[in-house]
């Protein structure tokens, strides 16, 4: 009994003991162009430079839900993610604080050139591919079917959702196994210039564009234990929203050798252009918004109830 | 196959209070790790409810995706339903041709040998390794989750089933051929039927081996409803409760089937002598 004792004491300080070692900074992002002031502030060396002495170690995710599995694991500390696995994480009492908005709209509904695909309707018995399940394409993506009478699959319906890495949409595409795309730029724009068919822009698809993509999410115990880490990082992140809005070529530049570094695939500048247009860059979090986008979270069926968001939010961080 | 030994006699009533026995044991081993369970979880919290969920959590997703009401509720019990449609079709596809191929090989030696031989050698693969392949192949559908099922069903049938022919006792065979059974009617009539208790045995083999090829090819497969795309659905959500409620789904079902088809061997081997009442 008493080695049975000591046994759970000994995983219990283990489990505490997962403190931060301020002495690193583990930051998440995606290789998109939804997350550009990730790539921006990681090629221009800003984040580095704020965070002085600490060590800044970025690792890149595929999509929001693995990013958030390694979260829950406490091996990340900041993050890019989208508002849908940052509210389903939250809602779950993951210690997590949404501190600043990073980029809205940028996502498009791109469909393959012969899939005879040619509106919402069409979707009906096609293969649709978005970045995985429950993320913030695929609940806006169960919306739009909704909207149209239309149902995934999994929930009784004939529209066949599947997960595809969005670096790896191309070659979905070129193969045929997918016939439509629900992708965060510059992975639409890049279909559309293989001569893809734009279904829904990035406006159409939902609330008129006026949505956000991505978020800065920080762990609570981390926040608590390194403020002033975290106010530090969220300087670096306005500075290069700031960078991306005043110097958009540059910018380019910048996004695209933190891209072809990440996925092997060198964009067009024209492409990465127009990805661009479609994507607004601001550290400005709309409450509203994410309210509906709790509320089609349980409409997907990927939560039960709408969470009290205001209780996640942490705008303070930022305003220091 | 009757005994008339008078020491037998009791051995029914002997037998049924030995199994309530093992039930009570088997309730009583649930209970404690339901206990050890909810021990760590809701009495000493030593992880995160995101990280390992109570029993209570859990249970609320079974109810849920069981028998609830609501809209989004109920997903469990469809799940359920595609896969066992999907492992179902399978398994009958792979007993189907695994009898075929067994029958072939223990009726034709080179067969045996080479054949035989490569599917020992495809079954120490994992079935999830021919996912990847299965995708690109079939593409991203029912199909590819369909092929890795009949591919892992089928071998452990066709061996058991080419393995008992060959081991059919010479005796038998022998007597066969005496009573005039040739060729065909000679496998039809003598040897399949004694080789009935080792085929069985082949059959629950390939019944686990099917039930755990889908579910991994379910997982990587998540398109439709199913029990491995639950089992995604609830990694992508942060919804712990609903992957241990779905593994909690996935063993009793893997059980009950296992359990089933033991019965049937355990009568099988029974009623051919195999094993002595006890």
């Amino acid at each position: 009994m008493t080695r049975i004792l000591s046994l759970l004491t000994a995983a219990l300080l283990a489990t505490s003991a997962q403190a931060q070692n301020p002495a690193t900074v583990r930051l998440g992002y995606f290789p998109n162009l939804t997350h550009a002031p990730a790539l921006v502030g990681l090629e221009r060396g800003i984040f580095q430079k704020a965070l002085g002495s600490a060590k800044l170690d970025a690792r890149e995710f595929v999509s929001g839900t693995t990013l958030m599995e390694a979260f829950a694991a406490g091996q990340i500390d900041l993050a890019y993610v989208g508002p849908g696995p940052a509210i389903n994480a939250a809602t779950r009492g993951m210690p997590l604080q949404i501190v600043a908005g990073a980029s809205e709209a940028g996502a498009g509904l791109i469909a393959r050139r012969d899939s005879g695909i040619k509106t919402y309707k069409d979707l009906a018995g096609k293969r649709v591919a978005v970045p995985s399940l429950g993320n913030t394409q695929d609940i806006s993506l169960r919306h739009l079917l909704k909207e149209q009478g239309l149902k995934a699959q999994a929930d009784g319906g004939n529209v066949n959702v599947t997960p595809v890495p969005p670096a790896d949409v191309l070659a979905a595409f070129a193969a045929g196994r997918v016939d439509a795309a629900l992708v965060p730029e510059p992975w639409g724009a890049a279909l559309e210039a293989q001569g893809h068919r734009v279904i829904g822009s990035e406006k159409t698809v939902w609330r008129g564009g006026q949505y956000p993509t991505t978020v800065v999410i920080v762990n609570a115990k981390f926040a608590q234990a390194n403020p002033a880490l975290v106010t530090a990082f969220l300087k670096a992140h306005s500075d290069a929203v700031a960078f991306l809005n005043r110097n958009p070529a540059a910018a380019q530049t910048a996004v695209n050798r933190q891209l072809e570094k990440l996925t092997g695939q060198k964009l067009d500048l024209r492409v990465l252009q127009r990805a661009m247009t479609r994507t607004r860059f601001t550290t400005s979090l709309d409450l509203n918004a994410l309210n509906e986008y709790a509320a089609l979270n349980v409409e997907a069926g990927y939560a039960r109830s709408v969470p009290d968001l205001k209780t996640f939010l942490n705008p303070n961080f930022l305003k220091k | 196959m009757t005994t008339t030994s008078p020491a037998l006699d009791t051995a029914p009533t002997r037998r049924r209070s030995s199994r309530w026995r093992t039930l009570a044991w088997q309730l009583a081993g649930l209970a404690l790790l339901l206990a050890l369970w909810w021990l760590v979880t809701d009495v000493l919290k030593l992880y995160p409810p995101y990280v390992f969920p109570s029993p209570k959590a859990v249970w609320t997703e079974i109810s849920y995706g069981l028998w609830g009401s609501g809209p989004q509720d109920g997903k469990l019990l469809s799940a359920i339903g595609n896969s066992l449609r999907r492992v179902l079709l399978g398994y009958a596809a792979a007993v189907l041709l695994g009898g075929v191929v067994g029958l072939l090989m223990g009726a034709w030696r080179p067969l045996r040998e080479t054949v035989g031989a490569y599917l020992t050698g495809i079954q120490s693969v994992p079935s999830i390794a021919f996912v990847p392949f299965a995708i690109l192949f079939f593409g991203l559908n029912e199909r590819a989750v369909l092929f890795v099922v009949i591919l892992e069903g089928f071998i452990p049938v066709a061996l058991a089933v080419s393995g008992a022919l060959m081991n059919v006792p010479p005796a038998l065979r022998v007597a066969g051929r005496t009573l005039g059974a040739r060729g065909l009617s000679l496998t039809t009539g003598v040897l399949l039927p004694s080789a009935v208790p080792s085929i069985l045995t082949g059959l629950r083999t390939a019944w686990s081996f099917a039930w755990r090829a889908l579910v991994g090819g379910e997982l990587l497969v998540s398109a439709s409803a199913s029990l491995g795309s639950q089992l995604e659905v609830g990694r992508n959500t942060a919804n712990m409760a609903l992957v241990i409620a779905t593994i909690l789904i996935i063993g009793t079902i893997g059980g009950l089937f296992d359990a089933l088809l033991r019965a049937l061997e355990a009568r099988v081997r029974r009623d051919y002598g195999l094993e002595v009442p006890q």
